[in-house]
């Protein structure tokens, strides 16, 4: 056996992550919906926990107050909780933006004031606008967290549209 | 040779870190030494060896305990707080917490339970609060209640609930807090409330039980504190049933998950004229038709939350509500603030109208007639004015709090808060000012003690722009840029003398006058955090004493030795990522700086930029030894003896070589 031979051979015995899955030690890639022309998947990027998440009705005009389901184990009280979107196009931040789903003063859905431990599935509309998706391939970035910045759900997505 | 170094650092290393406890592959975080200790998530299926005995707040969740029995926390005996969430217990055995006579609350949410033995919770003289949450219990029978005499709080919330009622001899006497969030009860009868009696001033939270009814009389003559009905959509039912009773709080609000239920008429309120309730919220629900007779049963009512209820419009001639303290009306759609007829309300103090879906338009002298107002809230509001703000605020005299942050650009000029002279605390963070040069928008509010001007996209040029503020304690300037990104000798804060705190961060200042803060003598707090100052800036806090100083994320690498005196007279200061240099020619601040830790705020932050070799090493652990050295001497006095050596042939070469010549 000639050293170069050796050497591949430790690379592959050293790096068991990367030849199997693409994302090496990451949680699985699922798809939250397909049809329509549109193709949503996502990976959670909380380091403790994966979480579910399906939208109904998917297709490249998103209707206005989609519904969806979602299974989490909670890391948090969510007494307050925030949710942050970034949408990056072709490596470029096309949208920014927070939004507070659970305040002191406007609970905005059942479930707000769940305690940490719990585990919620959540079926039901999320409030959204309706838009048509342009061709393309899209990455979001989804965080869910408390009042102390503390992480309650995160999930890298990638929307395709064709 | 070479691992035993390895291995010495790595001791060293932890001996030096030691916050974290180590216990093979587990590490506890230590959050107060010897009393708290946090070791979520780290799958443990025993209590740590290395947690001292004397640990007071343990949180444990996340970890693996399936059974629980008088061994598993017997060795900490000082415990008063303990979190076991979703710990995978199915088993609590017989005195599991027999030796925590300290117990003052215990957190079992999210766990399978099958049993809880009798004697189980035995043990703690006066255990206060407990969490069920989510255990999958189907009745209050499961949990042994004879040692919880002392208990003040119960969360049974996401069970199998189906009934309120108490176990027979369940001790309630000093139950404030009774949570059954997300269970499956549909009913309440008199006997179910009944069982509550004994507890006074119980806050009682039913949101997310689809209550459909309530038996006539079953609130008779009880008294609540809280009540939440949140979600129900029979209120129809709810007001009939609380007939006679007595609630200080009264939440009847929905959610958009939620769907509709009987829209709200004056005929579903009937029931209130018939009990005493003090503020009830109504969040997120339809109102079928507002009529002029639709709040006639609210006239005991103090406070009326109606966030999000679709509203466009108030009618005028409203009865009922003329004793009404408190309104919210945010989240609504009103396009015009007149719109919410504010003649209705006229013994109103507060009154909030934050996040109006549409751009509203304060229009002129809409809350005209709410004389005694004394907090109003148009925050988020997407408000939109050339010239604010006295017609909009006319004769809202007693207003102490305003807040219009996050709003459109507004116009201001002098004097232009002339009908609100009593305010004391004006936001409008995030909102753009216009101001023209000479104008002063603040002028005459005597009494103001905090202002937020946080990007507000000032003109900061303006001198005239904070006068007639003689009161002022607490100015927020973040996010406003100054000419040059320089606070020159005369500069817009002069006028402020009682001023305190002085917030002017990431105002993008890369120096400050000497003489700039010189008029400013009374402040505790000053915030020149993520600026671009360097350490010259220092010498404008000469004449202050006593500060909280946060310089953090600055430009700050050398501070010479005659600027150490002013740190020196300052209680608190954060120097938190700059980029200090750690070479000879910083010594001194680098001197004073371990000498003075007590006073530094994030020292574990505080880091060296310079040189490359010490670069992200603490400032507090670095020693440098400057100025000559013993080898230096040594090495000094070689070279000039030599020196001397070499001179002395010279001479004698040259006189020899004179003389052999003559």
């Amino acid at each position: 056996m000639n050293s170069a031979t050796a050497a591949l051979l430790v690379w592959i015995l050293s790096s068991p992550s990367s030849s199997g899955h693409d994302k090496g030690k990451g949680w699985p890639t699922h798809m939250a919906c397909s049809g329509g022309g549109l193709e949503v998947f996502y990976q959670s990027c909380d380091p403790l926990q994966d979480f579910g998440l399906s939208i109904d009705q998917c297709s490249k005009h998103i209707q206005q107050n989609l519904n969806i389901r979602f299974g989490i184990i909670l890391r948090e009280d969510i007494r307050k909780l925030f949710l942050d979107i970034a949408l990056v196009a072709k490596g470029s931040s096309v949208v920014n933006f927070s939004y507070p789903i659970c305040e002191e003063d406007q609970p905005k859905f059942s479930f707000c004031g769940k305690r940490k431990g719990e585990q919620i599935y959540y079926a039901g509309p999320v409030n959204n606008l309706g838009l048509d998706v342009p061709q393309g391939e899209y990455q979001v970035l989804l965080e869910l967290y408390n009042e102390n910045r503390a992480t309650v759900a995160c999930a890298n997505a990638t929307v395709v549209c064709s | 040779m070479a691992p035993d170094t390895g291995c010495f650092f790595l001791v060293a290393l932890f001996s030096a870190s030691c916050q974290v406890i180590t216990s093979s592959d587990q590490m506890c975080i230590e959050k107060e030494a010897n009393k708290t200790y946090n070791c979520e998530n780290l799958g443990l299926s025993e209590i740590p060896g290395t947690l001292p005995n004397s640990t007071k707040c343990l949180e444990f969740s996340f970890n693996f305990l399936p059974t629980i029995q008088n061994t598993t926390f017997s060795r900490l005996v000082n415990l008063s707080f303990l979190d076991l969430t979703r710990c995978q217990i199915y088993w609590i055995h017989e005195d599991t917490f027999q030796s925590q006579h300290q117990l003052d609350t215990l957190v079992l949410t999210a766990n399978p339970l099958i049993f809880v033995a009798e004697t189980a919770l035995n043990g703690p003289k006066a255990l206060k609060h407990l969490f069920f949450i989510q255990t999958g219990i189907s009745s209050l029978d499961f949990i042994p209640g004879h040692n919880l005499k002392h208990l003040e709080s119960l969360h049974l919330g996401s069970n199998h609930i189906s009934s309120i009622k108490l176990p027979k001899d369940f001790p309630a006497e000093k139950l404030k807090v009774l949570d059954f969030q997300n269970n499956a009860i549909h009913y309440l009868s008199t006997e179910d409330v009944g069982s509550l009696q004994l507890a006074t001033d119980l806050n009682l939270n039913l949101c997310g039980n689809d209550i459909t009814g309530i038996e006539p009389g079953a609130f008779k003559s009880t008294v609540f504190q809280s009540l939440n009905f949140g979600g129900t959509l029979k209120l129809l039912g709810i007001f009939q049933g609380l007939r006679n009773s007595t609630v200080e709080s009264l939440w009847l609000g929905t959610f958009e998950d939620i769907d509709d239920g009987d829209e709200l008429s004056s005929a579903m309120f009937e029931g209130l004229c018939e009990m005493s309730v003090e503020s009830i919220n109504l969040q997120k629900h339809h109102f079928l038709d507002i009529s002029s007779n639709t709040f006639h049963c609210f006239t005991g009512l103090r406070e009326l939350d109606l966030t999000a209820t679709h509203l466009k419009e108030l009618p005028a001639g409203i009865v009922g509500l003329r004793k009404l303290k408190k309104l919210v009306l945010s989240a609504n759609k009103f396009e015009n603030l007149c719109q919410i007829s504010a003649a209705n309300f006229p013994s109103l103090t507060h009154l909030s109208i934050k996040g109006n879906t549409k751009r509203l338009d304060l229009g002129t002298g809409c809350l005209e007639y709410l004389e005694n107002l004394r907090e109003l809230d148009l925050s988020h509001d997407d408000i939109e004015t050339s010239d604010c703000c006295n017609l909009q605020l006319k004769n809202l005299s007693h207003l102490q709090n305003l807040n219009m942050s996050y709003n459109e650009p507004l116009g201001l000029r002098s004097e232009a808060f002339k009908e609100c002279p009593q305010l004391e605390l004006l936001d409008l963070a995030f909102t753009r000012l216009r101001v023209n040069a000479p104008q002063s928008p603040f002028q005459n509010l005597h009494l103001l003690k905090v202002l937020n001007l946080s990007h507000c996209f000032l003109d900061t040029s303006n001198q005239q722009l904070l006068n007639g503020l003689p009161a002022l304690r607490h100015l927020n300037l973040q996010g406003n840029h100054f000419p040059n990104g320089n606070i020159q000798r005369t500069n817009l804060l002069q006028t402020l003398g009682s001023l305190e705190i002085l917030i002017l961060s990431l105002c993008d200042l890369s120096s400050i006058d000497q003489q700039a803060f010189l008029s400013l003598k009374t402040m505790s707090h000053v915030d020149l955090s993520q600026n671009k100052l360097t350490s010259s800036s220092i010498e404008a806090l000469g004449h202050l004493k006593g500060l909280h100083l946060n310089l953090a994320s600055n430009h700050i690498s050398v501070i010479p030795a005659n600027l150490l005196p002013i740190l020196s007279q300052q209680s608190t200061i954060n120097l938190r990522q700059n980029p200090l240099d750690c070479t000879c020619s910083n010594i001194y601040f680098i001197e004073w700086y371990k000498e003075n830790l007590q006073k530094l705020e994030d020292e574990e932050d505080t880091l060296c930029a310079n040189p490359p070799l010490l670069r992200g090493v603490r400032l507090s652990e670095v020693t440098l030894s400057c100025g000559i050295t013993a080898v230096g001497i040594f090495l000094l006095i070689v070279v000039l003896l030599l020196f001397a050596v070499l001179v002395i042939f010279a001479v004698k070469y040259f006189l020899r070589w004179k003389y052999q010549h003559i």
